[in-house]
């Protein structure tokens, strides 16, 4: 009986560790906090309080029935949350609901290391939707906590130290990031086996639908889209058009990209190219979108080659980008688009709906009409009537009726921004069947001064026009720059108006150099989390490959599996020698040392020292049996060692060594007098 | 003595002035060696003992003498007093002996109507506790915060002890009828233990012819002012110990916390007594510093009783343990 309550007592879970454990459920959610729903935080808090609860003896462990309910409940719950189909949201607070239940069911050592695996299952499952380095380094904090529990767990119950715990704990990961070293960068980076749930769509950044319409939200949040690093040339500020989407279809009031058009490779592209066009080389780290557009400026004529160049001259990605994507790009300036337009693509680019916006398609007429049938002139036209008419550029445009927006804004409202405008002229040009489409990306970008890379923000979002005008090909307008011109030659902090600004948030203002301290602050932070992108997160299989590549030639899996295996002897030789140098024995006295080694040349088993023979001790007694003077080295011996005050320099030591050097030698060649 | 200073007339320099009494080292070597001579005429064939109990004294530590009775234990601190020139008390321990019987009590003076502190028998400088374990625990208590600090305290009023300060307790083998065993914390405030064991046959041959040897005992003089003995004890804190040396105590120490068979391990007083007893033999040995030979001398006597075998909690396996210390710890790292 006796046995049994002990056993009992043995698999429990330490007081300390108890804490830990809740401490570190507690902070490996809070990084999913915001992916998941409230209520699921709620129920976390709960959980926690009721296994304090049950700590404290006030209440007991739920019974079978209750968890049963409990586990319905939640699942039924998250059913009615609303997540669309199995996202990544949900699973993700499936798990949470899960990993929160099971504190209330939490009583032994197996249960305490569940909780703990699946702490560390949460830990990486936060990576799936950011990657930040702020995010790596409180990841880390949380393995070193989790890790503490553990170690808590296997600590004595009499010695309840948390704070020891979380300092071996900590020893522990760093001894680990070795290894991890190694494996970051030999490790194969394996396309996932199965479809993970894509998080869904962010609520900024690029919509791949426009409705003039609806109130904006376009324009203020100061997130990052990308960085671009610039390999020599830096295009000036009004020519940097980041095209990412391009929206060739107009449909009750909303501009989409219509069907997609099919991969063109440039083969010829060379030839096409003016003599004086300027060439960019620009490599660029898109932060993730869920989509698979990518951004390049006109016109990509060599690009990497996992990216792929579609019919509108705009690159996308095989995948939807999750994490960072890195990829590289030359742009031409002077590469014409499309000299000649099938007939689908110019029913494709001319395409309207019937019988909406019919001012507008008045207006059209008569324009081109009074143009002479040119599209150039007609949009020049245009752009002058905005400069002309009382116009206004604002981030807050009033709400427009669905169907007749364009009618409405052109002639009525007058206020808008860049996809307004871009729009009433797109609209304009494909009414009297000039080919003409709208273009989605970003204008502008802010070089970081400290280590000199582009940052574009989702507040740089902007949307243009190309039209076609024969054999110059698709060629570029911007409506804006005739409302704004400054939100094209300098940022959109130039061109907004107070209104606006005192909208913008106080981040925002001060990623457009508002604050001083903050700003350069900021910058600085930036320019981490850019190296933080180019050698970590942006190392995906393509750049291993290439640095595998550059340092063992070919590639060849026994080739890895040797660099992996040496790599990772190498990590552990590493932590095993740090060990062994933090335990080394104290250095020891020379004189100690000599004098050791010395008793270990002794081969004669009479001869040999007893451990607890002091050297004086043993030396008379070597004398005794060999029947050699040794007093001189006796009184050098003693007084080295025992004597603070006596000399100890390399002369003395010497000396000994000598000495003892010529006894060894005599040794050799006497035996013990004394008859046994 | 000459100086050049002239001393006023009719002040006489005071006997024990520093300057009349400082030994040179050859002196101090010479005292001791005459004192053991002299102490070797008393006890016969106890050399060592008396090198001992010298060594313990001169670190100014507590001696606790433990044997049959009948082995000379009261004649050794007895001789002890008086070679060393100290004040000497004999408290004789029973059973029904009160705290108030060492350390003395307030009574009442009728005369001067005041209360009056009578000193108890502890106020000596040299103080023979005889036969400690056969008092009651609550009695050999009141030792305790005489040896540790050298005060006693009495109706909330402490009082310094002479200085210096010795306890020469003695004591029968706990195995013996009517003792009370010295618990581990009283053990521990005493420097060194030791036996005194069965005279050799040549030493109780002369004893039985010559008869009593006690009679030598009034003719031992003091042969050391206090002063001379403070010079002593300096002379001990001053003897040099080198690193090796110390790490050779360290590891020993450390085998007695890591080792198996030890109940528990030294405390670090018992590291700090067996440096200090190394340090007096030493000195009585004419050395200037310590050499592991003088820590394998005092080590049996300073930590016998500081252990205790794990196997046997209350027993007494500390000279086992104390020799097999000896043995398996190696003197060079």
């Amino acid at each position: 009986m006796a046995s049994e309550q002990n056993a009992g007592i043995a698999h429990q879970i330490p007081r300390n560790s108890l804490a830990l454990l809740m401490i570190a459920q507690l902070v490996v959610i809070v990084p999913l906090a915001q992916h998941i729903s409230l209520w699921i935080i709620v129920v976390c808090l709960f959980c926690g309080y009721w296994r304090t609860q049950v700590y404290r003896g006030r209440w007991g462990y739920p019974a079978g029935w209750v968890k049963t309910v409990l586990v319905i409940a939640a699942v039924a719950g998250l059913a009615a949350s609303g997540y669309r189909g199995f996202s990544l949201e949900a699973a993700t607070s499936l798990l949470v609901l899960a990993f929160a239940l099971k504190l209330l069911e939490m009583k032994t050592r197996r249960d305490a290391y569940v909780v703990i695996f699946l702490s560390y299952f949460l830990i990486s499952t936060a990576f799936l939707f950011d990657q930040t380095l702020l995010l790596t380094v409180y990841q880390l904090v949380a393995a070193i906590v989790v890790t503490a529990a553990m170690v808590g767990l296997n600590q004595l119950q009499t010695r309840v130290r948390p704070v020891n715990s979380l300092r071996i704990s900590a020893g522990l990961i760093l001894q680990a990031l070795p290894l991890t070293l190694v494996v970051f960068l030999l490790f194969p980076r394996i396309a996932p086996l199965w479809s993970i749930p894509v998080p869904s769509a962010a609520s900024t950044g690029l919509s791949d639908k426009i409705t003039p319409g609806d109130v904006a939200r376009l324009g203020r949040s100061d997130e990052l889209a990308f960085r671009a690093v610039f390999d020599g040339a830096v295009p000036a500020q009004r020519d940097l058009y980041w095209r990412g989407l391009v929206y060739s279809e107009f449909k009750y009031g909303t501009w989409t990209q219509g069907e997609p058009l099919d991969e063109i490779s440039l083969a010829d592209a060379e030839a096409k190219i003016h003599l004086d066009a300027e060439e960019f080389s620009y490599e660029i780290f898109l932060e993730p979108t869920q989509s698979k557009w990518l951004f390049s400026l006109d016109t990509p004529i060599n690009y990497s080659a996992r990216v792929a160049l579609l019919g509108d001259y705009r690159l996308v990605n095989p995948e939807p980008v999750l994490s960072v994507a890195r990829y590289q790009v030359n742009s031409a300036t002077g590469y014409v688009m499309d000299h000649t337009l099938s007939g689908a693509m110019i029913q494709r680019e001319t395409a309207l709906p019937q019988g909406d916006n019919r001012r507008m398609r008045e207006y059209a007429k008569d324009l081109y009409y009074q143009v002479g049938g040119d599209a150039q002139a007609m949009v020049q036209a245009m752009m002058s009537h905005i400069r002309n008419q009382p116009y206004v550029y604002t981030l807050n445009p009033p709400t427009l009726g669905r169907l007749d927006s364009i009618d409405q804004f052109w002639f009525d409202t007058r206020r808008g921004f860049c996809s307004h405008y871009a729009g009433a002229v797109v609209f304009a040009l494909r009414a009297v069947d000039v080919p003409a489409r709208m273009v989605g990306g970003y204008q502008g970008g802010e070089i970081n001064p400290l280590t000199g890379h582009m940052v574009v923000r989702q507040y740089d979002a902007h949307a243009w026009i190309e039209v076609w005008l024969g054999n110059k090909g698709w060629t570029r307008f911007d409506p804006t720059s005739a409302v704004a011109p400054a939100r094209v030659e300098s940022g959109l902090d130039a061109a907004i108006n107070d209104e606006d600004r005192a909208a913008l948030s106080f981040l925002s203002a001060a990623r457009l150099g508002r604050e001083g301290l903050l700003t350069q602050a900021l910058r600085w932070a930036d320019s981490l989390e850019y190296r933080w992108n180019l050698w970590v997160v942006g190392y995906d299989s393509a750049t291993q490959i290439d640095v595998l590549k550059d340092l063992f030639g070919s590639i060849s899996a026994w080739k890895i599996g040797l660099a992996m295996m040496v790599g990772s002897g190498a990590s552990l030789l590493l932590v095993a020698v740090a060990v062994f140098w933090r335990r080394r024995p104290q250095a020891r006295h020379p004189a100690e040392r000599m004098f050791q080694k010395f008793c270990r040349s002794i081969r004669h088993p009479r001869l040999r020292r007893l451990p607890e023979e002091a050297p004086l001790t043993y030396l008379i007694r070597l004398e005794k049996e060999t029947r050699i003077d040794l007093s001189d080295l006796r009184f050098q011996l003693q007084r080295m060692l025992y004597d603070p005050d006596y000399p100890c320099g390399p002369l003395q030591r010497y000396r000994i060594r000598q000495a003892f050097r010529k006894l060894r030698f005599k040794l050799a060649f006497s035996t013990p007098t004394t008859a046994s | 003595m000459t100086s050049s200073i002239p001393t006023p007339a009719g002040l006489q320099p005071p006997e024990n002035a520093v300057a009349l009494d400082m030994m040179s080292r050859e002196q101090i070597q010479a005292k001791i060696q005459f004192i053991q001579t002299a102490l070797d005429d008393v006890l016969l064939g106890k050399h060592l003992q008396i090198k001992l109990s010298l060594a313990c004294l001169f670190a100014s530590g507590h001696l606790l003498i433990e044997d049959l009775p009948g082995m000379g234990k009261t004649l050794l601190s007895h001789a002890l007093a008086r070679v060393l020139g100290l004040s000497y008390n004999r408290i004789q321990f029973t059973s029904d002996v009160l705290p108030s019987d060492v350390i003395g009590a307030t009574i009442f003076d009728k005369k001067t109507d005041t209360f009056r502190f009578i000193e108890g028998p502890i106020f000596a400088q040299l103080v023979l506790a005889d036969e400690i374990n056969r008092a009651t625990p609550k009695s050999q208590s009141a030792l305790l915060e005489a040896m540790e600090e050298r005060q006693v305290t009495t109706d909330g009023q402490s009082r310094k002890l002479p200085e210096p300060f010795f306890v020469v307790a003695t004591q029968n083998p706990s195995t013996q009828a009517g003792t009370f065993a010295l618990p581990e914390s009283q053990l521990d405030r005493f420097l060194m233990r030791i036996e005194l064991g069965y005279p050799e046959p040549a030493a109780e041959r002369e004893l039985l012819l010559n008869g009593d040897r006690r009679q030598h005992l009034q003719q031992l003089e003091a042969q050391l002012t206090l002063p001379q003995l403070r010079q002593i004890q300096q002379a001990v804190t001053d003897i040099k110990i080198s690193d090796p040396l110390v790490e050779y105590v360290q590891r020993l120490v450390a085998f007695t916390r890591q080792g198996g068979e030890f109940a528990f391990g030294l405390s670090p007083r018992g590291a700090l007594a067996l440096l200090q007893g190394a340090k007096a033999w030493a000195l009585i040995s004419n050395r200037t510093h310590v050499v592991p030979e003088d820590v394998q001398a005092v080590l049996p006597s300073c930590v016998e009783h500081r252990l205790r075998e794990s196997a046997d909690f209350t027993g007494h396996g500390g000279g086992a343990l104390a020799q097999k210390l000896l043995a398996k710890v190696d003197v060079v790292a």
